[in-house]
């Protein structure tokens, strides 16, 4: 056994200190004369009142907030959206099929503009010819 | 973790919280937990005197405070943590005051316990008190609590806010740097 443990086992736990006589005996009496007549307890503010109430109402609906969210996700994750499927709007279904679409792409840009720019950046006549003749075999394509 | 407690604690925290009862009630807690709490401050504080003032202060803060004690901790750990924020505050004021570093502050407190007025037991009670001024504050209060009050860790921890594991290991430092105080003090 150490030496410390031997101290501490032959030291009495209150010895060293001591009170003036009678001093627990007197104590609780003038306490209690020294006691304000009614406890008072500092008042919440009003907003942290109701801050205090409101908060586990609120911490239930973040909870619950972020559960479906996550169910959302997940759901998303898991299948593709039915709604992004094309049969779901009948009205582009038919532009596609009446050619309506291509001509509303194509009819807005002007093939001279397209040109010109090739011009004014080193493009030879060749090339043109090549991106024609590319234009044509696609159009032939399409409408096969 | 779910505190028991014990039913003398409970029917005096239900007289606690009826106004009607309330003053007699409390004059009951004071005579139960004056001496515990009056030898938990007068071990860190040394001098009587302080310890009575503090030991006054704590009564008072719980007698303006008891409506918000809920009684869901033991009445005691409530009344210890009140009598250990007071003393260390009032060991930090005294630090301020006086203008000493925490260093100077414990051989402070180890010479006030040989100029303390109300001191009893031998030599060997005396330098053992002097051996756990010189510890650091936390295992000083450790120590107290542990061999003291024989405290259980898991109370401690609850007054504290620290881990059992944690407490465990500062009162073996304790107990080890009091080991080698009575070494090089022989």
């Amino acid at each position: 056994m150490s030496t410390d443990k031997n101290i501490l086992d032959k030291v009495n736990r209150r010895e060293g200190m001591t009170v003036p006589d009678g001093y627990f005996d007197d104590f609780a009496s003038k306490m209690m004369a020294a006691l304000p007549e009614k406890p008072k307890a500092p008042e919440l503010a009003p907003r942290q009142r109701i801050w205090l109430r409101v908060r586990p109402y609120a911490y239930m609906a973040a909870m619950f907030a972020g559960i479906f969210c996550m169910m959302k996700m997940f759901d998303m994750m898991r299948s593709p959206s039915a709604d992004l499927n094309i049969d779901n709007y009948p009205a582009v279904t038919a532009a596609i099929d009446n050619g309506e679409l291509d001509n509303d792409i194509f009819n807005g840009v002007d093939e001279n503009e397209i040109m010109e720019s090739w011009y004014e950046n080193g493009y030879s006549t060749e090339d043109i010819y090549t991106y024609e003749d590319s234009i044509d075999m696609m159009n032939d394509t399409i409408d096969q | 973790m779910t505190v028991e407690i014990p039913k003398e604690d409970k029917d005096l925290i239900a007289r606690l919280q009826d106004s009607s009862t309330c003053r007699d009630a409390f004059a009951e807690v004071i005579r139960r937990y004056s001496e515990p709490l009056y030898w938990q401050i007068r071990r860190l504080v040394v001098y009587h005197e302080d310890a009575n003032d503090l030991l006054q202060n704590t009564f008072l803060k719980a007698w303006m405070y008891i409506e918000n004690f809920r009684g869901e901790a033991k009445l005691s750990t409530w009344l210890y943590k009140i009598a250990l924020n007071e003393s260390l505050s009032f060991l930090e004021k005294e630090r301020k005051r006086q203008n000493l570093s925490i260093d100077e502050q414990e051989n402070a407190l180890v010479n006030n316990i040989q100029s303390d007025e109300y001191i009893d037991g031998d030599d060997l009670a005396l330098k053992l008190r002097q051996a756990i001024a010189t510890l650091p504050e936390k295992q000083r209060i450790v120590f107290n609590m542990k061999y003291y009050d024989e405290m259980k860790y898991e109370q401690m921890s609850e007054i504290l806010g620290t881990s059992v594991g944690a407490l465990k290991a500062s009162y073996h430092l304790a107990v080890k740097k009091i080991e080698q105080f009575f070494e090089n003090n022989d």
